[in-house]
């Protein structure tokens, strides 16, 4: 049987899974703009739910040598066999490696902590102050 | 899953071809809150979005996009006494924009004043036309 295509799966699942609103965030600094203040990933509650059911989303390698393929040429990730049922953990894991810059989880040699994972009620609500968020080092 | 192929729509006066569904349909779409404490509320085809400043924010594909030539289109919401915010791609110096890709994008919201400032708007909505990978 065949897997079909990521889009097709990931509307399929919004049809049967209940949406999970992560109890994570990921909080990181570009190293390459560091005068920006620092950002927050928010996981999408469909995403979540499918990375919790299993048999949906892809390798996470299939993202990283997709990155290298030029644009218009065949890509792998939508057609890669899926992957099993992930912890919530391990979902924010494969999210990092997915949707941010390998310069902040992977190559920066920096002192800096730049990058947390938190619970979501460490971020603060009033964002008066927005544009000067750091991470406590 | 079941396939059913087929060329034609056909609802028995008019016909058309199922690519003016498959072309035409958003291929991916999120509305979020961004203030507060940011939250997606609902989407499909997004894995995640970044908070990357005051009024600027990045959503991500779960499933990319076959080049960066697709069409964004949004609104948003900064409260219901205000109605003079917009979105434009963007980035956090305000000084430009930043080139969309083929996995996801950057936009800012702006308030609409004698300089369009960007603003944390409570409701946000994307909706993206265009070629997936």
């Amino acid at each position: 049987m065949t897997h079909g295509h990521l889009w097709d799966r990931l509307a399929e699942a919004k049809t049967r899974l209940k949406p999970v609103q992560s109890k994570y965030r990921v909080l990181f600094e570009d190293p390459a703009t560091p005068d920006e203040p620092a950002k927050v990933l928010v996981p999408d509650p469909n995403w979540m739910a499918c990375a919790l059911e299993g048999g949906i989303l892809p390798p996470i390698e299939t993202y990283q040598r997709d990155r290298d393929v030029p644009d218009g040429e065949p890509k792998e990730h939508p057609y890669a066999e899926p992957i099993g049922a992930m912890t919530e953990e391990e979902a924010i894991e494969y999210l990092v490696q997915k949707d941010i810059d390998p310069s902040v989880w992977r190559d920066y040699k920096g002192n800096r902590t730049i990058m947390k994972i938190v619970p979501v009620e460490l971020i603060p609500s009033d964002r008066s102050f927005r544009n000067a968020w750091r991470i406590m080092q | 899953m079941s396939t059913l192929e087929v060329s034609n729509l056909n609802d028995g006066t008019t016909t058309v071809a199922t690519t003016y569904i498959t072309n035409g349909s958003a291929k991916a779409w999120v509305n979020f809150n961004g203030t507060g404490t940011v939250a997606i509320r609902e989407s499909h085809n997004t894995s995640s979005i970044t908070d990357d400043g005051a009024g600027v924010y990045s959503p991500v594909f779960a499933s990319n996009l076959a080049n960066a030539d697709y069409a964004i289109s949004g609104t948003a919401m900064f409260s219901t006494s205000v109605n003079a915010h917009f979105v434009s791609h963007g980035n956090n110096s305000g000084a430009g924009g930043t080139l969309p890709t083929s996995s996801g994008f950057k936009i800012r919201t702006l308030y609409v004043t004698t300089s369009a400032n960007a603003q944390d708007c409570t409701i946000v909505g994307l909706s993206i036309n265009g070629d997936l990978a």
